[in-house]
């Protein structure tokens, strides 16, 4: 009896506990949802940076920047890299227009110091993390962007939308993808093709993609999965 | 009834259901970290830096004296792994599991982290400009003499300075004192030989007779030994190389050899002279030493059985050249000066001087050459502490407290001593003892360089460069606060110098022409200096003597057994622990011992058959109990030993220095006595005799290997056979 008794007490806490798991908002997410709005201490404008050309209002449109101009290490590392203090600097002190603005003057207090905000010179700016993956999962930028940059020939700011969505509209940049497993899983199984018109040449790396052979379509074009072992990402 | 019910196995239960219903609600699929993390970027950014793409600097190793040359991996500004540097003669790009552990000495959570003033019990922070004056201050007025400096092995440009700053005051007292050191050895090298540290070639030689040399684990230099044991597996003219090892207590190298003669402690001088009584090609000294050490009498009185003897003459007979080692196991008795002697001469007798022994290269800059010591230093030490004569007294790099006899009662001594100062990274037993501790970078802090004492190849001078940025403020370099402490007493001589790092750049660009940087400008020799960490010093070396003398040469019949204290004591160095300075990194604990298979504790191994004569299995607490002291541990049968002798492996038992060595294990420095080799007076550690009782307590033994132990549960997976029965033949 008292066994029955702690039994039904444990399988009550269970059913709670796992009821607080499904009511938690991270299990609702659909692959578009939204991440949570992160406050930056600069107001980081992505769309005045990377965002479309508007030929009647310029001063509303962008400069359609590559984002890897900023986010340099994206094609040679895991990482993407926040750009350095000095590449900001290195555009902003030569454009005149906007540096009374707020946002630019905030810029170089980090660069130049401030002593009423007591920021030292050169301080990096502590951009809050928008993508993060847990500790488990490794993601690698180089190998993304080497296959669908430079060996499709894809517009940059595509491959990068595939997970990071539309930044170039955005201000600060928000999460717009879950980043789950099954988001990376849902891209790796579909065929892609291996090689582009303009695309750098693959090579033996197809091989590598999916640890399979490359298949023919009937169209006569070549298509790999991407990888689907654990230990692709959980290293 | 309910509340008494509920026993451990439901509690458990829930446990796991709790457990599990945290994991569940922890589990969504979004982003760990997103808006929370900080993520900071460069603000001037340098070209070879890339996030997640690593940088190697080369360094040097400072876990042990062998002076590896180490290669790091630093990623966004953290080292993160250590490996061998291959340019270097003396690793070859090859690393050892202490080398390793390295990182962990650096990221210690229980480094000191500020200047620490003595106020009652504890330790008060204060500031480098207060400790620098308190140090002047209570060097005012004090003469040379009244000064004490104790340190561990030394070499390179601290060296330089800490021999100026002594000098500064007219102190003669710089006490070397390494506590695992093979100094008995040094000194029958220096006899046998004329050099205290010759070159050893294992790879040239067809056999390999060692005489406790644990050459693969602890001994000198074992990254390069093992090096040179791979070679000489593979055999010089296709002919495998041949290893016997001679000892009362298996080491590593031990079991690696082909043959394991088990000896009474302290007759393997009695060993080496019966062989050249044996081998009949001696003449005059040697002869002359080795008469009378027939066959039977050294069977008896060695326990080595005549027909073992025999076949090792055969076998040194047919393999030449050889290599004959004397290691540590045969340097620990009041005798060892004359066992090291008695093996030296053998190896003069074989004819491999010259051979397999070979003179090292040695650094053009003797004040640079390492500054080595041993456990004799102690008893100077012990003298001077006693009789008051030291006023201000330093430690660096050695922890004499932990691993001085106890019977010589340091840490009561000390109190003798006005004002002690210990540079320290961790808290240990000496640094608890001193007034003012100074923190130090560590070895991947700090900058230096070294010589290493066993020069594998050329002459060379390893480069210590840190890998990274100090993790703490307020640790300062060995060589930093010593410039400073020199400035105290001869600021023109060093004013030029802003810290340690311009010291060294000048002292080694002064050098330039010697260090192989002829014509080359200042920038490039410099540069060239750090990315290769490795300077090569066109060095000479001093010719062997080729004479073999054995005057004076006499062995002690082997001692007669003590009926109050009837084992021997063997003190174990393992490749891990040696003196126990790094038990504070837990790799090293974690990492089990290679014979044992034991973790995080000590042990005591006892022979089968003397265990079963005194009623202990494994994991009964036993209490080793010699004059001077006693120990407990947990038992362990181990079939390498011989039956009338116990080992406990050192380097555990700490009181301090942190959270992974504090309390764990015993420590066997404690109860060892004080007695000493007759010649060099360094400390007979396996002269001690014990006794073992059972405490009545019984634990289960945490290691790896299973409960069926050395068996092999029955499957005979590895045939054990008597050594009688190995047919070297067929490898010869």
């Amino acid at each position: 009896m008292h066994r029955f008794l702690r039994l039904s007490v444990l399988l009550m806490g269970l059913f709670v506990a796992s009821s607080y798991a499904a009511d938690a908002p991270s299990a609702r997410m659909t692959e578009d949802s939204l991440g949570p709005e992160v406050a930056q201490p600069i107001e980081f404008p992505h769309f005045r940076h990377a965002g479309d050309v508007n030929k009647e209002h310029p001063e509303k449109g962008g400069m359609q920047i590559d984002c890897m101009y900023c986010h340099t290490f994206a094609r040679r590392s895991a990482v993407a890299g926040i750009p350095p203090l000095q590449k900001c600097i290195g555009c902003h002190q030569s454009i005149e227009s906007v540096k009374e603005t707020p946002r630019i003057k905030q810029l170089f207090e980090y660069w130049e110091g401030s002593k009423e905000k007591n920021i030292a010179a050169k301080t990096p700016i502590p951009w809050k993390k928008v993508h993060d993956l847990p500790d488990f999962v490794r993601f690698n930028h180089e190998r993304h962007i080497q296959r669908f940059v430079f060996q499709q020939n894809r517009p940059v700011q595509e491959a990068c939308g595939y997970c990071h969505g539309d930044v170039k509209t955005m201000t600060v940049a928000r999460r717009s993808k879950t980043l789950s497993m099954g988001f990376c899983a849902g891209c790796h199984e579909k065929d892609h093709l291996v090689s582009a018109e303009g695309g750098k040449d693959a090579g033996n790396q197809a091989y590598w993609y999916g640890f399979t052979k490359p298949v023919v379509k009937t169209s006569g074009a070549l298509t790999a999965k991407g990888p689907n072992d654990c230990w692709q990402c959980h290293k | 009834m309910m509340g008494s019910s509920f026993d451990r196995r439901d509690f458990l239960k829930v446990l796991g259901w709790g457990g599990a219903a945290v994991a569940l609600s922890g589990c969504g699929n979004t982003s760990v970290e997103d808006g929370k993390e900080t993520v900071v970027s460069y603000s001037e950014p340098t070209d070879y830096m890339i996030p997640s793409i690593g940088v190697y600097y080369n360094s040097t190793c400072a876990q042990c004296d062998a002076g590896c040359n180490i290669n790091g991996r630093v990623r966004e500004g953290r080292v993160l792994k250590l490996e061998g540097n291959p340019d270097s003669a003396i690793n070859r790009g090859k690393l050892c599991g202490l080398g390793q552990a390295g990182v962990q000495h650096h990221y210690n959570p229980d480094r000191i982290r500020e200047p620490l003033l003595r106020s009652g019990d504890k330790g008060e922070a204060i500031t480098w400009e207060k400790a620098y004056a308190l140090i002047a201050e209570k060097l005012q007025g004090v003469d040379g003499e009244e000064i004490a400096f104790v340190t561990g092995g030394m070499s390179g440009h601290s060296k330089v300075l800490l021999e100026n700053y002594l000098l500064s005051f007219g102190c003669k007292n710089h006490f070397v004192y390494e506590a695992v050191a093979p100094a008995v050895v040094r000194a029958a090298n220096e006899k046998s030989y004329g050099v205290t540290m010759p070159r050893l070639s294992i790879n040239k030689a067809k056999l390999v007779l060692s005489f406790g040399a644990d050459f693969l684990g602890s001994w000198i230099s074992p990254v390069h030994f093992s090096q040179q044991y791979g070679q000489f597996r593979k055999g010089v003219d296709g002919q495998r190389g041949i290893l016997v090892q001679v000892e009362s207590k298996m080491t590593l190298t031990g079991a690696n050899a082909d043959r394991w003669l088990v000896v009474r402690p302290g007759t393997e001088g009695v060993l080496a002279l019966g062989l050249i009584n044996a081998l009949g090609t001696a003449s005059g000294d040697a002869a002359a030493a080795a008469q009378g050490y027939d066959k039977e009498r050294v069977s008896k009185d060695t326990g080595v059985s005549v027909e073992q003897i025999d076949k090792l003459v055969e076998l040194l007979k047919s393999h030449t050249p050889s290599l004959v080692l004397a290691g540590s196991a045969a340097e620990g008795y009041v005798h060892g000066s004359q066992n090291a002697a008695a093996i030296n001469l053998l190896n003069h007798v074989l004819g491999n001087v010259g051979k397999t022994i070979e003179p090292a290269a040695s650094v053009p800059f003797p004040q640079m050459s390492p500054a080595v010591g041993g456990t004799a230093a102690l008893t100077k030490l012990g003298e001077g502490l006693s009789a008051g004569k030291f006023k201000v007294l330093f430690n660096y790099a050695a922890n004499p407290v932990f691993t001085a006899p106890a019977s010589m009662k340091l840490k009561d001594e000390l109190t003798k001593v006005g004002f002690k100062i210990a540079f320290a990274h961790y808290l240990d037993e000496t640094a608890l003892q001193a007034d003012l501790v100074l923190p130090l970078d560590s070895a991947l802090e700090d900058w230096g360089t070294s010589v290493p004492e066993y020069m594998a190849g050329d002459a060379q001078i390893s480069v210590q460069q840190p890998l990274m940025e100090k993790l703490y403020a307020n640790t300062r370099g060995f060589g930093d606060i010593l410039l400073v402490l020199l400035k105290q007493r001869q600021s023109d001589n060093y004013k030029d110098y802003a810290d340690y790092y311009a010291y060294l750049r000048g002292a080694m660009l002064q050098n330039k022409n010697a260090l192989g940087g002829e014509g080359a400008d200042d920038d490039t020799f410099w540069n060239h200096s750090l990315s290769s960490g490795i300077l090569k010093a066109a060095g000479s070396s001093a010719a062997l003597s080729g004479s073999a003398s054995a005057a004076g040469l006499t062995l002690p019949a082997p001692a007669a057994a003590d009926a109050q204290y009837p084992l021997h004591f063997i003190p174990g160095v393992s490749a891990s622990h040696r003196d126990g300075r790094h038990a504070n990194q837990p790799w090293l604990q974690e990492s089990p011992d290679p014979l044992t298979t034991i973790v995080w504790d000590s042990w005591v191994e006892i022979h089968p058959k003397k265990a079963a004569e005194l009623g202990i299995v494994e994991g009964d607490i036993v209490e080793v109990t010699s004059k001077s002291g006693s120990i407990k541990a947990q038992a362990y049968l181990f079939p390498g030993i011989h039956p009338d002798a116990v080992s406990v492996p050192l380097g555990q038992g700490h009181e301090a220095m942190g959270r992974y060595a504090k309390g764990i294990g015993a420590n066997p420095f404690a109860i060892l006595d004080a007695v000493f080799d007759k010649e060099t007076g360094e400390l007979a550690m396996h002269e001690t005799r014990v006794k073992i009782s059972k405490t009545g307590q019984r634990v289960v033994v945490v290691k790896d290997e299973g409960p069926a132990g050395g068996s092999q549960a029955g499957k005979k997976i590895a045939a054990r056979l008597d050594a009688n029965h190995v047919d070297l033949s067929k490898e010869a």
